[in-house]
C-alpha cells in the first residue's frame, strides 16, 4: 500500500529471484551464459536491476478521451509485475508523455524520451500521424519501437525500412477486408456510406472495404481531426441516400456523429470500426444530454463494430478477469475500461518481448526475439501475431460484434486475413488461458 | 436540395456562433481599441463554471447567469489587474499580454477541470424540426442561439447608440484626454468595457458548447473564425460582426460539404485576405480616418 512497503515487497521479491538464478547457475557448473548468469547493464537503459521504457499518448487535447486512459493500464501491469520480480530480476521503469496528439510535440517528446531519459525501448507510441513523425528517427538511432498504437500498415509492411518498428493491433485495412465480407454476405442491398478519418486511418480502411464492396459504395466522406463540425459531412451521407455508414473514426468522433445524425434526423444502421466504437466512452461523452434533449446515453445501441481482444463487455472471459484483479490491485483511481484492458495486453506482450530477449538483453537481440518468436506467443489478443522476418505486422484476427447498452453480441467467429489479397479464413485456435498472474514465461530465444 | 438547406442551415448556426464570438471583439475594439486575443479562453472558464453547476444539480438558466455575472467579474478584474499597466504604452503590448493570458487561462481550466471531453446540456432539444418527411438541420436549440445572438446584437446598438455609457465608452476609446477633459471617468469606462465584452464572449461561449462537447481548447476554432468575422465587418460595427460571422458561417460550411473539408482554415484565410484587399477597412468600416 504505502511507497516504502511496496518497495520492500520488491527488493525481497528480488532477492528471491537472484537466488533462485544463482541456485541454478551453481547447477549449471559455472558455464556461464543463458539464465545462469548475472545481471550486467547490457544496453542503453538496462541496468543490472531495471529496464527503462518509454511511450507518448494524446493526454489532452480532441484524441485524450479514452486514450489517456491507456498508458494508466499499462503502469498497472507494470506495477503487478515489478512486485513479481520484474523480467529477470529487473523491474521495468515506463515513462510516458503528452503529445496532445500533434506530431510535433510527438516529435520533441521522443526526443526527450531518447536522448535525455535514455529509454531501452518505445513502447505503444500511439496515433499514426504522431508516430510517423518519430519513425525515421528511432530506427536511424536504432530504439526498438514495440507494438505502435495504431492500425497502420506504416510499421510492419516494410521491416527493412523499419527494421525496429513493430505493429500489434489488427491492421485498417484488414479490419476494412473483414467488414466488407461481412456486409456483403449480410446486408447485400444496403448502400453504404464512409465516414473517415481524413488520413491513413481512413484510407487503409476504406481500401479494405472497396476489395468487397465497391459496387454498395454511394458516397465517402470524410473529417479532418479538429474540426468538430461534421454537419456537412453527415448530411452529404445522408443525402447520398446511405442507410449504412461505416465509421473509420475515432470516439469522439463517433459522439459527434451522433449528435449530428440526431439533428438532422439520420437513422442508418452504423458500423464503427474498433478504433470509435467504445460504447461506454461514448456514453460517458454524451451523459451531459440524457437530463435534457436526449433520452438516453445509449445511442449507439444496435450499432456494429469489431474486437480484436476481450472488454469490460465480457467478464467471464479469463484474461478479462486476471486484468480485473491487476487492475484492482495495481492500478490507480477509476474503473477498468476497454482503454486499460489495451494498455495491458500491449504490456503483456511487451513482457514476453523482453523475456525472450535473454537475461542480457540488447536493443537488436529483443529485434531479432520477436521476429523468431512472436508468432507463437499466446496472449489475450483473439488471433495470434504476424511476426516475422518479412513482417513486423500485429495481429490479424477479428470479430464482428454488435453493441447492446454497453456490452457486445458476437456476430461472427474471429476471422483472420492479411494485406492485399489473402483470403479471409476462420481462426481454428482457442485463446489461450491467462497464466499464472497474467506474467508470461517465455523462453529466451537469444544467446 | 436536401442536402443544400441542411448544409445552409448548419452553416447559418455555427455561423450565427461566430457572430457572437465576433460581437465581443467588436466591443472590447470599440470601448478599448485593443484586440482580445484572450476573449476565447476567458469564455471557456465561465462555460466550465456553467457546466460544473449543471452537472451539480442546477439549472441551465440560473448556470447561465452565473455564467454571464463571473464572466462580467473576470472582465473587468482583468483589465483593471493585467491590461492596466500595459495601456497606454505601444499598442502591440496589450495584444502580446492577451495572448499570455489566453494560454494561461486554457492551462488553468486544464489544471482545474482537467482535459477530458465533457458533453455541454442544451436548454432545447436537439432533434431536427421535421417537416412532412423530411427533417431539417434546424433544432430548437439553434432557434434560441439564433435569437440570443440577435437580441445581443440590438443590445449593443442601442448601448452605443442611445446611453450616455455608451457614448462615454467611445470617447474614452478614441480620445481618453479629450474624454477626461470633458469629465469622463475614462478608467472606469475601459473596466465596463472588458466586463461587458466578456460577457458577450461568456455568451458565445455557453451557445457554442450547448449541445455538443466541451474541452479547455474547445474555443480556439472560433477564436480564429469569431476574428475573421470580426475584421470582415470592420472590427468597428456590431451590423458587420453579425454579418461577417454568418457569411464565414456559410462560406465554411459550404467548402466543407462541396470542395474539402480540409479546405475549411484554409478558405477562412482566404476570405480575409480577399476582404481586405477589396475593402481594406472591412465590409462595414464606416470611416476610414476615425482616430484621435
Amino acid at each position: 500500500m504505502t511507497r516504502s512497503s511496496r518497495r520492500l515487497t520488491r527488493i525481497l521479491a528480488t532477492a528471491t529471484v537472484a537466488s533462485t538464478l544463482a541456485a541454478c547457475g551453481g547447477g549449471d557448473g559455472g558455464s556461464g551464459g543463458g539464465g545462469g548468469g548475472e545481471n550486467e547493464a547490457s544496453d542503453i537503459g538496462i541496468t543490472e536491476d531495471s529496464i527503462k521504457i518509454g511511450a507518448h499518448y494524446p493526454l489532452t487535447g480532441v484524441a485524450a478521451p479514452g486514450y489517456s486512459e491507456i498508458p494508466t493500464g499499462v503502469q498497472a501491469y507494470f506495477d503487478c509485475l515489478n512486485q513479481e520480480g520484474g523480467i529477470n530480476g529487473r523491474e521495468i521503469e515506463y515513462i510516458y508523455r503528452d503529445d496532445a496528439y500533434n506530431p510535433t510535440n510527438t516529435s520533441a517528446v521522443v526526443n526527450q524520451l531518447v536522448l535525455e531519459d535514455e529509454v531501452f525501448a518505445i513502447m505503444g507510441g500511439l496515433g499514426t500521424p504522431t508516430h510517423s513523425a518519430v519513425l525515421e528517427f528511432l530506427n536511424a538511432e536504432g530504439v526498438p519501437d514495440l507494438f505502435v498504437a495504431s492500425g497502420s500498415r506504416l510499421w510492419g509492411e516494410n521491416p527493412e525500412d523499419y527494421p525496429y518498428t513493430f505493429g500489434w493491433q489488427t491492421d485498417y485495412e484488414s479490419e476494412g477486408k473483414i467488414i466488407g465480407q461481412y456486409i456483403a454476405e449480410n446486408f447485400p442491398d444496403a448502400r453504404v456510406g464512409l465516414f473517415l478519418q481524413d488520413d491513413d486511418f481512413g484510407e487503409d480502411g476504406e481500401r479494405g472495404i472497396r476489395e468487397y464492396i465497391d459496387d454498395q459504395i454511394v458516397a465517402a466522406e470524410r473529417y479532418v481531426p479538429g474540426n468538430t463540425d461534421v454537419g456537412p459531412q453527415i448530411a452529404a451521407l445522408q443525402a447520398a441516400g446511405a442507410d449504412f455508414v461505416v465509421g473509420f473514426n475515432v470516439p469522439s468522433y463517433t459522439a459527434l456523429s451522433q449528435l449530428v445524425a440526431l439533428r438532422l434526423g439520420y437513422q442508418p444502421q452504423w458500423f464503427y470500426s474498433n478504433v470509435g466504437s467504445d460504447p461506454a466512452l461514448v456514453g460517458s461523452l454524451l451523459q451531459n444530454f440524457s437530463q435534457g434533449a436526449v433520452s438516453d446515453a445509449s445511442l449507439l445501441d444496435g450499432a456494429l463494430t469489431t474486437e480484436y481482444l476481450p472488454g469490460v463487455d465480457a467478464p467471464d472471459n479469463a484474461w478479462v478477469q486476471e486484468f480485473q484483479r491487476i487492475w484492482d490491485e495495481c492500478g490507480g483511481e477509476g474503473e477498468l475500461t476497454n482503454y486499460r484492458i489495451y494498455g495491458m495486453a500491449q504490456a503483456f506482450t511487451t513482457a514476453q518481448a523482453l523475456q525472450a530477449a535473454g537475461q542480457n538483453p540488447t536493443r537488436d537481440g529483443l529485434v531479432e526475439a520477436i521476429e523468431t518468436a512472436g508468432s507463437e506467443w499466446e496472449g489475450p489478443t483473439f488471433a495470434p501475431f504476424r511476426y516475422s522476418e518479412d513482417s513486423h505486422m500485429g495481429t490479424s484476427g477479428m470479430q464482428v460484434s454488435r453493441i447492446t447498452g454497453t456490452t457486445a453480441e458476437e456476430q461472427t467467429p474471429v476471422l483472420v486475413t492479411d494485406l492485399g489479397n489473402a483470403e479471409i479464413e476462420e481462426f481454428d485456435g482457442e485463446q489461450a488461458p491467462p497464466p499464472a498472474n497474467a506474467i508470461p514465461d517465455v523462453e529466451s530465444v537469444v544467446d | 436540395m436536401q442536402q443544400f438547406v441542411n448544409v445552409t442551415l448548419t452553416g447559418l448556426i455555427s455561423g450565427s456562433v461566430y457572430a457572437a464570438f465576433a460581437l465581443a471583439l467588436v466591443l472590447i475594439w470599440r470601448s478599448t481599441r485593443i484586440v482580445n486575443f484572450a476573449q476565447g479562453s476567458m469564455a471557456a472558464a465561465t462555460s466550465f463554471i456553467a457546466l460544473a453547476l449543471i452537472q451539480s444539480g442546477w439549472s441551465y438558466w440560473l448556470a447561465l447567469v452565473v455564467a454571464l455575472v463571473s464572466g462580467f467579474v473576470l472582465g473587468a478584474v482583468v483589465e483593471r489587474v493585467v491590461i492596466r499597466p500595459v495601456e497606454g504604452g505601444p499598442e502591440l503590448n496589450a495584444v502580446i499580454v492577451t495572448l499570455g493570458l489566453f494560454i494561461a487561462f486554457q492551462a488553468l481550466i486544464a489544471i482545474v477541470y482537467g482535459s477530458s471531453f465533457e458533453s455541454f446540456p442544451a436548454p432545447f432539444g436537439l432533434r431536427g424540426f421535421s417537416i412532412g418527411d423530411t427533417t431539417i438541420a434546424l433544432t430548437p436549440n439553434s432557434l434560441y442561439v439564433l435569437g440570443a445572438v440577435v437580441v445581443t446584437m440590438v443590445g449593443l446598438i442601442a448601448l452605443f447608440r442611445f446611453t450616455r455609457v455608451g457614448l462615454a465608452m467611445r470617447a474614452s476609446a478614441f480620445g481618453q484626454e479629450v474624454a477626461r477633459l470633458l469629465g469622463v471617468r475614462v478608467g472606469r469606462m475601459l473596466t465596463l468595457g472588458w466586463a461587458l465584452a466578456a460577457v458577450v464572449g461568456s455568451l458565445s461561449g455557453l451557445l457554442i458548447a450547448g449541445g455538443g462537447l466541451v474541452w479547455p481548447a474547445y474555443m480556439d476554432a472560433l477564436i480564429v473564425f469569431g476574428f475573421v468575422a470580426a475584421v470582415l465587418g470592420g472590427l468597428d460595427s456590431p451590423v458587420g460582426a453579425v454579418v461577417g460571422g454568418l457569411s464565414i458561417g456559410l462560406a465554411l460550411a459550404y467548402v466543407s460539404a462541396y470542395i474539402d473539408p480540409a479546405l475549411v482554415n484554409l478558405a477562412a484565410l482566404v476570405i480575409l485576405m480577399v476582404v481586405l484587399l477589396v475593402r481594406p477597412g472591412g465590409l462595414f468600416a464606416s470611416s476610414t480616418a476615425r482616430r484621435a
